[in-house]
């Protein structure tokens, strides 16, 4: 895989119900938008003239939440010829899911829950992924989740796991830096080494968040600020893997859009200056995709 | 068990335990205490480690809470009338009865309370609150209307444009965002009242619906949607135009002034009623296409 099928989309935001109307009506300086796929798989109404909205003015970028690529349910159909439609109405830059299974016997949890990391886990969920890029013509980019357990049944770490399955999926990965730092904490293992493992030509995304802290555990919750341990690891990130594609996530206490604009904004400036250079702002993204990492 | 020992627990097991654990409603400890799910040997040790901090029983309730209360705002936000009159300790109530009964099965969260009314429906809280699964299928036909998929509302200008004498033979077809919730109790009325509450930031308060048999019409334009209280003889005349629907043609615009005629009041001003209710339709975007 070459990282240039996944050139630099600079630094981005998810985009939330609160900011539709002034996104459309203001269009905002922001280099992408990533959606939440399920919120646009719908027959019709607003969300489509949303979403068609934005995508007329702004690189947008697909991210799931439901594929459930490790359940041991059968991959799900209707959900796949859904997705596969909105991909071709948008054309994003890429499509995205998190590493984990949502439900089984036909029920659903709508929560993303961990795998197993076995060699099972590996094949079963790789063998998917190729099936799921295959039907959508495309590579897709698999997420490491937050998790607040361990199964007796694991015999690798999770970065271990990860690149196993990647590899044998072929496919690309969104690497959630909060989750890796939330799971550091959880499973009491270093963030750095984990960072260090990623086979860095895979990572084509960045994901930052905030976090819940319950004291006994980090609650991946989306409803804060990017903390700022988190930084410090998303600033090391930079520094083994490049300008990488950015994206700050906010799902709940949802402030407003110049919050989260000044976030990815911060998030531009340090990794500008990990890099040793500036990194253009909209309208001048390709910039962004030429600079290499630094070694 | 040699298999076991070999592979451990294996992925399906350890999906469908853990989905039964978290799923359990009252709790992981009490869903493991009362064997509702076949664990194996070794226990949830087997599956789970705990550790200093926490032990595996309290790692799965973190995604038990999860679970509830995630479908539990779900809940609220569809159904912000009903939860209005039942308040929320009773609303948390019947939303545990409720995934109990309807777990989600969709991978959309939107369809995760899509059976809420028809839950309501046989609910004992029917005894106190008789009106309030037409309250909540009114607030999901108000979801659905939201949701459904795009077409051209049917123009004036073209019905115009047609020679009177073919009118009797048009078929009129509903938009697919048309819906028509019928209910023994004013609850188009609960719902305005708690909807402008919510706007204004006020206290909401819900008056007992008065006891009337009225068909609420749901329609959208330009992505908003709206519901009012259907006409005498309206009623009757969108449920064939609803009716009609799918690869069947619509219902005829003679059939459609039968209906009305046999409902309304002989002394009303029939063809007056007709034009006025067709231009309404026309203006909300109720149609589209016509077929002759």
């Amino acid at each position: 895989m070459k990282r240039s099928e996944f050139p630099s989309l600079g630094f981005g935001v998810g985009l939330r119900r609160p900011h539709y109307g002034e996104i459309l009506e203001t269009r905002p300086a922001m280099d992408w938008f990533e959606a939440i796929a399920e919120n646009f798989m719908v027959a019709g109404g607003r969300p489509l003239e949303v979403i068609d909205g934005v995508r007329e003015h702004y690189p947008v970028v697909m991210h799931g939440v439901s594929l459930s690529i490790g359940s041991t349910d059968p991959l799900n159909r209707v959900y796949l010829r859904d997705l596969a439609a909105l991909a071709r109405r948008l054309e994003p830059a890429w499509i995205s899911d998190h590493l984990c299974w949502t439900g089984v016997g036909g029920r659903n949890l709508h929560d993303l829950l961990p795998l197993p990391h076995t060699e099972e886990a590996i094949h079963h969920v790789a063998r998917r992924i190729r099936e799921v890029q295959d039907l959508l013509g495309r590579r897709i980019l698999i997420e490491n989740i937050s998790s607040y357990l361990t199964y007796a049944d694991s015999r690798l770490t999770e970065w271990e796991f990860l690149t196993a399955v990647a590899d044998e999926a072929d496919c690309a990965i969104l690497l959630d830096i909060n989750n890796i730092y939330v799971n550091a904490f959880n499973h009491r293992f270093d963030a750095h080494r984990y960072i260090d493992a990623v086979p860095a030509q895979r990572v084509a995304q960045f994901h930052l968040a905030g976090h819940a802290d319950h004291g006994s555990y980090l609650l991946d919750t989306h409803d804060h600020p990017v903390r700022p341990e988190v930084w410090e690891l998303y600033e090391y990130a930079v520094g083994r893997l490049g300008a990488v594609s950015t994206l700050i996530e906010w799902d709940d206490d949802i402030p407003e859009f110049a919050v989260l604009a000044a976030t990815a904004g911060e998030a531009r400036e340090r990794a500008a200056r990990v890099l040793g250079t500036t990194l253009a702002a909209a309208g001048a993204i390709g910039a962004a995709s030429r600079i290499e990492p630094v070694r | 068990m040699d298999k076991e020992q070999d592979d451990g627990v294996g992925l399906r097991r350890i999906q469908e335990i853990l989905y039964r654990l978290i799923v359990a409603p009252d709790g992981v400890a009490k869903g493991l205490a009362q064997q509702e799910v076949t664990m194996p040997a070794g226990g949830l040790a087997a599956l789970i480690a705990g550790d200093d901090r926490m032990t595996a029983a309290e790692r799965v309730e973190i995604y038990a809470n999860g679970y509830f209360f995630r479908l539990l705002d779900v809940l609220k936000e569809d159904y912000p009338a009903t939860l209005a009159v039942v308040g929320a300790d009773a609303f948390h109530n019947l939303a545990t009865g409720y995934l109990i009964e309807y777990p989600p099965t969709a991978p959309s969260i939107y369809h995760a309370g899509s059976k809420f009314a028809d839950y309501l429906g046989t609910h004992p809280l029917r005894a106190r609150w008789p009106y309030v699964a037409d309250l909540a299928r009114l607030e999901r036909a108000t979801l659905e209307s939201f949701h459904a998929a795009d077409a051209p509302a049917l123009d004036a200008g073209a019905l115009r444009a047609m020679a009177p004498a073919r009118w009797p033979t048009l078929a009129l077809r509903a938009h697919p965002a048309t819906r028509l919730v019928e209910s023994g109790w004013r609850v188009d009325e609960v719902a305005r009242a708690v909807a402008d509450g919510a706007r204004a930031g006020a206290t909401i308060a819900t008056p007992a619906p008065a006891g009337a048999s009225v068909a609420i019409v749901v329609w959208r334009r330009d992505t908003r949607v709206a519901y009012r209280a259907a006409e005498r003889g309206e009623d009757e005349a969108l449920r064939l135009v609803l009716a009609a629907g799918g690869a069947s043609a619509g219902s005829t615009l003679a059939a459609i002034c039968e209906a009305i005629a046999a409902r309304v009041d002989p002394a009303d001003d029939l063809p007056a009623l007709i034009n006025r209710m067709l231009a309404r339709w026309l203006a909300d975007g109720l149609l589209t296409g016509i077929e002759h």
